[in-house]
């Protein structure tokens, strides 16, 4: 039976109903594939690119040593690992000393990126991968400013003499030891035993970093995760940094829709390759039947065919997935700094599996379908099939739903995406048939391209609807990805204007404002204002203890879980928007985000510690914040009076452009006890990654839109054979190419133009769940898409349409109609 | 020797669903077709010979009586067991034709023969569409035949099975008379060399006057003309 079944596939194929599924099912399988071996080549490049702020792939960093079996497990999983200590010590340089944040480290750190170091005093620097080696130290250009001594020169940390060898530029592990906004130096691991600076009670931090394969990283976690207490976190490079963390998670979040998207495509084009499939194969199997095939025979030979179809599908879809995306990345190449990791063949699965999920979803149903067809129904084509048409098409779209949820490891966008779906059939299907019918009463008659147009519209009202279904999705797709990609670039572009601050100024006295002033004026330099520092902790919330509504910290939010920096404003300040309440009130101002956190809402009463004294005030505003601004942001301002009697100390946020860096650090040091924070290099880091980003999306939404465009000509062609006889028979009738012509595009143009429409609605109700529920920004409007979507569906459609239907208007009628 | 039953009806109703309620299209029909007898249907177009047809080749299911086919009783049968029956003993000739158009004459004809693993599937269709004339044609698809052609592509393969019994449907109602009278040639010929009870239902007179009886159907029921 298997070689009957072949041979009878094999005859088939000629036939080109075969072709057209197999086809489907090649698009299907080689979209998945192809987007997602794209994401995870880019996931991983973000993850390697994240890991150089990292300094590893992850880290453990601890309050206590790190524990030897901890080394031990990590050999045995084959991981890279190296180890780094950190501490705040006095740094002694002759008379001069200076409070320094010292970081000693294995010979192999960093595992991931490198050391930017340089032989002159604010250079620019270059990359080395290698720590100082024992006896030598490195220091940041302000530390030996502040000490007033060059490379070449000894210092003494602690009981150890070292010998300044290079001024650090850039240290990769910098962003994970917490921003410390001490000057830095860097020393080997061994000499950290000879300055005998860590002694017991000492605050040290100590941190293990691992590198290797993501499964060895994965089984570390595993087994090492229950281990950790509350002074150890387990930490990966996307963490690093929020706004990066943020950036990246949006712009998979696009992908993943993108792919999601891409599934939805699928679907329909399998469903449209299979529904065409049955329609040629009714008769095949009645007469099948009538000559002794028995149903069972008959699901043999289906069973046959479409696992042959699902291995030959899969087999080309993975090729041509691992291909297109191939061609993807080359495009891509020339735009990245860094060239993309090879994409994991383990990834290939999710290919397969969109194989066997729309086999088994859209043919297999169809097939039950077919074997019911009634033998009798070659003698009587009127003969009804048995089936549940609702039943059919709900295996169908189960699948769908299935294989989007297995592609976004979720159920969050497939429900979006599948109600979206759903209220856009209802809509299609009510509005549909009432346009189609109103259009028809209207032009009753058949001379015009339009009377003759809209009576095709009405006469094939099933047929239609379902097509109209189709291109509204379709396009409802296109418009959703063009929206989220120009939201999502217009967002990274706000988020990063060319001059937002890189640098932070703390611990600046009142006195030495002015003077700061001066410098920064003299230099050039843009400035944000000051905002005065005080720090306190909230020890009451409503006259309740932190301790008793948290007991043992136990889901405490980050507003008690520390001290935090209050401070007072007269205005709202950059990048800070009121959402209720009344900001000049005498009460507190929280930020939103935190009051979500700890559930806190306008009148909530908070007591603060400060310095021993201890205020309590109303919540009187609720701000958000754009931490993305990279101005001073605050979680809580308080009323002046309640701060001002405080000593306080300034800080403020500056853009300073590499030109300039020299000669700011070296007025700066004029100011020792000033702390500048460099937050330039992570904010090129996250430059670079959002413009590789913006590229990759817009390379990914061309790739989605062109199989649309296949999807929509497969749907167009669906349908071509009725209108093909439909065309040729009015022109034996007599009828002009123009007017044939004209009724086509009236048809598809009214189905263009109605899908547009809809598609729009559709479109902008996705955004507005899409932006609110997954990527959790505001909600806009897109004008844009409005004039998009019904332009581009006349367009389109009645492109597709046409040229699908050319041979109407070109062959001669006796030659269609011999074939029908 | 006695001649053996072919096909044996007893008190054969039928009923479908209408939107106006039930509406019966056969009713008390009884008769026995023996081996090798050539019967001829006729009747008005929806006097319900089509359906009797269907129900004789067990293509559908008849509502209440009964219908043997070489002593296999249909009501007792499922649709498996039915198909069985056909591929066994029955080949079938259609008024249009119903040729796979995905198929080459020759893999049409085959198609039967390879349904119950005849091996010599292709030895076979060759050698019968020699016999209707078209060995010239083995390749063609159906869209590249004439209207004669196909149906003589479609009589060579209802003898590929080496049915018992051929059922044809209007066989000529779709070709010229010219046409008509090759195809009714080559039928009876084959029909006669094979020993093949023929049952078919057709309007053209002539046609019937060949076969060994009439019965005509009328309003759901069937007479014997004499």
């Amino acid at each position: 039976m298997i070689g009957f079944s072949l041979r009878l596939m094999l005859r088939d194929i000629r036939s080109g109903d075969i072709v057209t599924l197999l086809i489907a099912l090649i698009i299907s399988v080689g979209t998945v594939t192809s987007i997602g071996l794209f994401i995870d080549r880019l996931q991983l490049s973000f993850e390697q690119q994240s890991a150089n702020l990292l300094a590893a792939d992850r880290l453990i960093s601890s309050d206590d040593e790190i524990a030897k079996d901890w080394q031990v497990k990590a050999n045995e999983l084959s991981l890279k690992q190296a180890q780094r200590t950190s501490f705040r010590t006095m740094i002694f340089a002759g008379d001069a000393l200076q409070l320094s944040n010292v970081s000693a480290v294995t010979d192999n750190y960093p595992l991931k990126g490198a050391y930017l170091i340089d032989d002159t005093l604010f250079g620019t620097g270059q990359p080395f991968r290698q720590p100082p080696q024992q006896g030598q130290i490195w220091m940041s250009s302000r530390l030996a400013s502040l000490l007033n001594i060059n490379i070449g020169d000894q210092v003494e940390v602690g009981e150890a003499t070292l010998t300044v060898s290079q001024y650090l530029v850039r240290d990769p592990g910098a962003s994970s030891s917490s921003f410390a906004i001490s000057p830095r130096a860097v020393i080997n691991m061994a000499d950290l035993a000879s300055t005998q600076v860590i002694i017991p009670g000492s605050r040290v931090r100590y941190a293990l970093l691992l590198a290797g394969q993501r499964d060895d990283l994965g089984a570390y976690k595993t087994w090492v995760t229950p281990q950790l207490d509350n002074g150890q976190r387990w930490r990966t490079p996307v963490q690093k940094g929020e706004r990066i963390g943020d950036t990246i998670a949006k712009a998979e979040s696009f992908l993943l829709l993108a792919g999601t998207l891409a599934v939805v495509m699928s679907g329909i084009a399998m469903a449209l390759a299979s529904g065409r499939f049955v329609k040629r194969h009714l008769m095949q199997v009645a007469v099948l039947k009538t000559l002794g095939a028995t149903p069972r025979v008959l699901i043999k030979v289906f069973l046959t065919q479409f696992s042959l179809l699902f291995v030959l599908g899969a087999a080309i879809g993975l090729a041509v997935g691992w291909g297109v995306q191939g061609i993807i990345s080359s495009l891509l190449s020339g735009l990245m700094s860094t060239a993309l990791p090879e994409p994991s063949v383990s990834r290939l699965w999710l290919g397969i599996a969109t194989g066997f999920i729309s086999i088994v979803a859209f043919c297999l149903p169809l097939m039950m379908r077919l074997i019911k067809t009634s033998p009798m129904s070659v003698l009587q084509p009127s003969v009804k099939i048995e089936h549940n048409t609702v039943l059919i098409y709900s295996i169908g779209f189960i699948g769908m739903y299935g294989l989007m949820c297995l592609y976004t490891n979720g159920f969050l966008l497939p429900s979006i995406m599948t109600l979206t779906i759903v209220a856009i059939g209802f809509l299609v299907t009510l509005l549909g048939w009432a346009v189609f019918k109103l259009g028809r009463s209207l032009t009753s008659g058949a001379t015009s391209g339009w009377q003759i147009g809209f009576a095709a519209l009405y006469r094939r009202l099933l047929p239609n609807l379902f097509q109209l279904l189709v291109f509204t999705l379709i396009i409802m797709l296109g418009l959703i990805l063009l929206g989220v990609k120009s939201s999502l670039l217009a967002d990274w572009q706000k988020q990063l204007p060319a001059e937002a601050p890189n640098h932070y100024l703390f611990n600046v006295q009142a006195d030495q404002i002015d003077h700061i002033n001066t410098a920064t004026e003299q230099l050039d330099i843009l400035k944000s204002d000051w905002y005065p520092m005080v720090r306190g902790r909230v020890i009451l919330e409503n006259g309740v203890s932190i301790q008793t509504l948290y007991p043992e910290d136990k889901g405490e939010p980050e507003l008690y879980s520390r001290e935090l920096n209050l401070t007072w404003s007269d205005s709202l300040g950059q990048g800070s928007k009121l959402v209720s309440g009344d900001f000049n009130a005498e009460g507190l101002s929280i930020e939103q985000r935190v009051a979500q956190e700890a559930t806190l809402s306008l009148g909530d009463q908070l007591t603060i510690n400060i310095g021993g004294n201890v205020i309590s005030l109303p919540i009187t505003s609720i701000r958000s914040v754009d931490w993305g601004s990279m101005q001073p942001n605050f979680y809580l301002i308080l009323p002046k009076s309640a701060l001002q009697d405080y000593p306080a100390n300034f800080v403020s946020s500056l853009f300073i452009s590499d030109a300039k860096a020299q000669s700011f650090y070296k007025t700066m040091s004029q100011f020792p006890t000033v702390s500048i924070l460099n937050v330039g290099d992570l904010l090129k880091q996250i430059q670079t990654i959002i413009g590789q980003l913006s590229e990759a999306i817009q390379l990914v939404l061309l790739c989605i839109l062109a199989a649309g465009a296949l999807v929509l000509l497969a749907s167009v062609s669906a349908t071509l054979e009725e209108r093909l006889e439909e065309g040729a028979l009015l022109r034996v009738l007599g009828a002009r190419k123009a007017l044939v012509q004209q009724a086509l595009f009236v048809e598809f143009g009214a189905l263009g133009l109605f899908s547009g429409l809809i598609a729009t609605i559709g479109a902008e109700a996705s955004l507005y769940g899409l932006q609110v529920f997954v990527f959790k920004s505001q909600a806009s409007w897109h004008p844009l898409l409005w004039a998009l979507g019904p332009v581009i569906g006349i367009c389109i459609i009645s492109a597709i349409g046409l040229f699908a239907s050319r041979t109407v208007v070109k062959v001669p009628p006796m030659r269609l109609l011999r074939d029908f | 020797m006695a001649v053996k039953t072919a096909i044996k009806v007893s008190n054969l109703a039928h009923t479908v669903n209408a939107n106006t309620g039930d509406l019966t299209i056969l009713n008390g029909i009884n008769m026995d077709i023996k081996e090798g007898e050539s019967v001829a249907i006729v009747g008005a177009s929806g006097s319900g010979k089509s359906t009797l047809l269907g129900l004789l080749a067990g293509l559908d299911v008849n509502t209440s009586g009964e219908i043997t086919l070489y002593d296999h009783a249909f009501s007792r049968l499922d649709e498996e067991e039915r198909a069985l029956i056909r591929g066994q003993y029955v080949g079938f000739i259609f008024q249009s034709f119903h040729l796979l158009p995905s198929l080459q004459a020759i893999e049409n004809v085959m198609l039967p023969a390879e349904l119950i693993g005849d091996k010599q599937a292709r030895k076979t269709a060759e050698s019968l569409l020699e016999q209707v004339g078209l060995s010239h044609r083995l390749t063609h698809y159906p869209n590249q035949l004439s209207g004669g052609e196909q149906q003589r592509v479609a009589i060579a393969r209802a003898f590929a099975s080496r049915p018992k019994i051929l059922f044809a449907d209007e066989p000529t109602g779709n070709l010229d008379e010219g046409n008509g009278k090759i195809i009714i040639e080559q039928l009876f010929e084959l029909n006669a060399s094979q020993g093949t009870t023929l049952v078919m239902v057709t309007h053209d007179n002539e046609l019937a006057k060949k076969c060994d009886r009439h019965l005509v159907m009328s309003a759901g029921q069937l007479a014997e003309q004499t």
